[in-house]
């Protein structure tokens, strides 16, 4: 694989697994979460502080998690406080703040931005490839972790949580407990993929986590289609891949984003390949039978 | 040089009450947060800047600028929004997604449009600096207070003393029954954003000259920091907004006057936020208060 | 028979208004206990200040000897107390089915726990395949929420009522807004389930089908209990006349 369409690969599977980690909180559990790029951002600078300390990319790969995931806890208990709106502009109101503190503290390397510890592996100096396989490897373990939530009461729990409060309370489900535990679960995810992005670009800005990068993740999920495994991993390859191949549009491109964006919002706000979506409405009426037909002949 | 920091402030705070109004009226009746209402600030300083250009008269740059913006914004309430929120909702988030959308799309128009370069906003009004005593003021901060002052007592006539601010005032109070007892809720969305983005427009003339200068990425920090405002103000409620606006602009102007941010200033309006937030879940101004 | 709630000097004030005003009563196993009143009597905010949505004021609910005021909804839900809501609360994106399954998880949701249980095991399906047909609506299982009529959704509460195992049920006008065929529908199957000896509370306008369904009656009017009694006591009652009938007529 040329360097430039790895280099391309590790970037929609960094976005990929935000958008896989931003659904969970706002597709599974319902909440208005804006400010998702904060934690990714906090687990960057989390990894990169303590790797540059002398500490085990691994070890400081679990900090960043914690860190993130404590830090999405606290955030947990803020929304507990506030209604949706109110908490869609908390949000971005933190992502601004986060911004604006690893831009400004010397801690966090101020406006210079931050180099990070070149990782090694094997010996040597790990290639983009390295963590291609870190990053796809990370993705299959957090669809499966997604899946496996689906079929379990948890999975029930935050679909209950996202439809009527009142009404999940009413059959014994904490409301409070999993909204906590979504947002720990996500930003958690958020700030390990950080952790893995610092390493990987070897030198971090604060504007890589900018709430610009918190919209792109919120549109790749709902471009996608929101409470699916699919719609993420789509929207993020979609919207990864766009600015590569528009690049003869260069011009056009935010244009085109903006609008698209529009566009889907207001056509398919379930996104391409959410439930009841166009796509997915064709894909059950005319490819779904056949597979089951297909399939049936097979076994008999 | 407390009293000019104070007019400072002040001139500051107008200009953001201005510039999130918008937000405050269209969040009173569709209780959506659009942000958008930036890329109407954006558009109207470019609108204004054209006008102005064409024929030098700045009162026509503010009425037709204000005027074009407004109906813009109707235009993008009826074929985009209103259809949006007649669709059982997928995600609370979606209007503002794609509010996010159109005001990305807006910044990036004003670039392809005018050129992604700077553009000089000359005005001239004769003199340069006006000495009061020790007060040293720039025309343009009159300007602004003035007009500023100007609008929002229009503003209150047409919510307070017209038929139509009575729509308005009964839809924001609930929806379903102003449409019951037949109030046209129709008329008062099309007065939000009429008004809304024309006033986002006028504010984004107004910093256009005081600033001397206007770029495609003019809307990004209002397009947050006007959040923070109507929040602050108790989402939905116009004197909230004004009170918000002038008290963000004030704290902002007095941080950066005596040295005391350790943050940039544009955070300060989401700091203050977050903190009031913690204590006060419903905003500084609970809208049960006020109109 | 056995007092499963005991309700001792209940209030419950908002500000100068006084919902619930020093409200006793009982309710007993086995029995079916109407509550009516005029609109604004305090009958929902009963429910609500029952079942932990609010914290009441002042006063004890007494539930199977405990103490349960002021614990959360959730907790009350889990202690064997169900209730309906007047408005119905579907789970819009769930089938039928995935509604009624999520309400029969309530002892499952013990947080991070929760993650290692699978939801759709085969008991768990046949209890609530079991509740489908009891509730007649088997046949719509595959349906999302948001696909179907009211009278069904009012079917659903119920359902999901069931699906919690509950010691007392308590339904908040079940047939509020529907057609007069399906609240025939909906009082057969508050009078199946009465015959199979549960214990429910019925909140309802529909006077006729209160004094056929209700064993006992208790009469509110602005947050007080101005009557207690059979149907027939209820229905001489002077009081009752004047505070409930009266309004009636007026309409």
């Amino acid at each position: 694989m040329g360097n430039y369409i790895t280099t391309v690969a590790v970037n929609i599977a960094v976005f990929s697994l935000l958008a896989l980690s931003l659904n969970i909180i706002i597709g599974y559990a319902g909440q208005s979460m804006m400010g998702h790029a904060a934690f990714f951002g906090i687990g960057a600078y989390t990894a990169a502080i303590l790797t540059n300390k002398g500490i085990s990319f691994w070890l400081a790969l679990l900090a960043s998690l914690i860190v993130s995931g404590a830090l999405g806890a606290i955030l947990g208990i803020i929304s507990l406080r506030l209604r949706d709106d109110f908490l869609a502009i908390t949000t971005i109101g933190i992502n601004f703040v986060m911004v604006a503190l690893f831009q400004n503290m010397k801690f966090f390397g101020g406006s210079l931005g931050m180099a990070v510890k070149p990782l090694t592996m094997f010996g040597k100096k790990a290639t983009p490839m390295h963590f291609l396989i870190m990053l796809l490897i990370l993705i299959f373990l957090v669809c499966m972790l997604i899946r496996k939530m689906n079929s379990s009461w948890f999975g029930l729990a935050l679909a209950s949580l996202r439809g009527d409060e009142g009404a999940a309370q009413s059959f014994g489900v904490n409301t409070n407990q999993y909204k906590i535990l979504a947002f720990i679960i996500g930003t958690s995810i958020a700030g390990l993929t950080g952790g893995v992005y610092a390493h990987r670009m070897t030198f971090i800005f604060s504007s890589s986590f900018a709430f610009i990068v918190s919209i792109s993740i919120i549109s790749m999920v709902v471009v996608g289609g929101v409470g699916t495994i699919r719609g993420p991993l789509v929207g993020a390859i979609l919207l990864g891949a766009a600015p590569e191949l528009l690049r003869f549009a260069d011009d056009y491109r935010m244009i085109l984003y903006g609008g698209v964006i529009v566009l889907m919002m207001r056509f398919q706000p379930q996104g391409l390949l959410g439930e009841n979506s166009f796509l997915m409405n064709k894909f059950n009426q005319y490819i779904n039978p056949l597979l089951k037909r297909k399939g049936g002949e097979f076994n008999a | 040089m407390l009293l000019q920091q104070i007019l400072n402030g002040i001139m500051i705070g107008s200009v953001y009450a201005l510039t999130a109004m918008g937000a405050t009226l269209i969040y009173g009746i569709l209780r959506i947060l659009d942000i958008a209402n930036a890329g109407a600030y954006v558009a109207g300083a470019y609108f204004g800047w054209f006008i102005y250009l064409k024929t030098g008269n700045l009162v026509l740059a503010f009425l037709f600028s204000m005027m074009i913006t407004g109906l813009i914004g109707v235009l993008i309430h009826r074929f985009i929004y209103a259809p949006i929120l007649s669709k059982p909702r997928i995600l609370p988030i979606v209007p503002l997604v794609a509010s996010v959308g159109l005001f990305t799309l807006t910044g990036d128009l004003a670039r392809l449009i005018a050129g992604p370069g700077t553009k000089a906003y000359n005005v001239d009004f004769g003199v340069d600096v006006i000495n009061i005593g020790k007060l040293t003021v720039v025309p343009a901060w009159i300007l602004i207070i003035v007009l500023t002052a100007l609008l929002f007592t229009v503003l209150w006539l047409v919510l307070n003393k017209t038929k139509l601010g009575l729509a308005w005032r009964a839809t924001a109070e609930d929806a379903d029954i102003a449409k019951a007892v037949g109030i046209n809720t129709n008329s008062a969305m099309a007065l939000s954003y009429i008004l809304g983005y024309g006033f986002a427009a006028a504010a984004g003339i107004m910093v256009g000259i005081l600033y001397n200068s206007i770029t495609p990425a003019l809307g990004e920090v209002p397009s947050y920091k006007m959040l923070s405002i109507i929040v602050l103000g108790g989402l939905g409620s116009p004197v909230g907004t004004v009170i918000a606006g002038l008290f963000i602009g004030m704290v902002e102007t007095m941080l950066s006057a005596y040295n005391l941010t350790f943050i940039p200033k544009d955070s300060v309006a989401f700091i203050v936020l977050i903190l009031v937030l913690l204590i006060k879940p419903s905003g500084l101004i609970s809208k049960t208060n006020n109109i | 028979m056995r007092e499963i709630v005991k309700v001792e000097g209940l209030k419950m004030y908002f500000g100068g208004l006084k919902a619930i005003d020093n409200l006793d009563m009982s309710i007993y196993e086995h029995e079916t206990l109407g509550i009516i009143g005029p609109n604004g009597a305090g009958k929902t905010t009963l429910f609500n200040t029952i079942c932990g949505v609010y914290k009441p004021t002042g006063g004890k609910v007494i539930f199977n000897g405990q103490e349960v005021q002021g614990s959360p909804p959730y907790e009350i839900a889990r202690k064997g107390i169900a209730r309906t809501f007047q408005i119905s609360k579907p789970l819009h994106d769930l089938t039928i089915l995935d509604n009624v399954i999520a309400a029969s998880g309530i002892h499952e949701y013990t947080g991070i726990r929760s993650f290692f249980k699978k939801s759709h095991t085969k008991e768990v399906l046949e209890k609530v395949h079991a509740i489908l047909e009891l509730v007649g609506l088997s046949h719509i299982a595959d349906k999302k929420a948001r696909e179907v009529s009211l009278g069904y959704l009012r079917r659903l509460e119920i359902a999901r009522v069931l699906a919690t195992d509950p010691q007392l049920i308590m339904l908040d006008e079940p047939c509020a807004g529907l057609s007069n065929y399906a609240i025939n529908e909906i009082t057969e199957l508050i009078l199946k389930l009465k015959s199979q000896g549960k214990t429910i509370v019925l909140i309802e306008h529909n006077l006729p089908i209160t004094m056929k369904v209700c064993d006992r009656i208790l009469v509110l009017n602005y947050g007080q209990k101005i009557a207690e009694g059979t149907p027939e006591e209820v229905q001489h009652n002077k009081k009752v006349i004047e505070a409930y009938l009266g309004e009636e007529d007026e309409d």
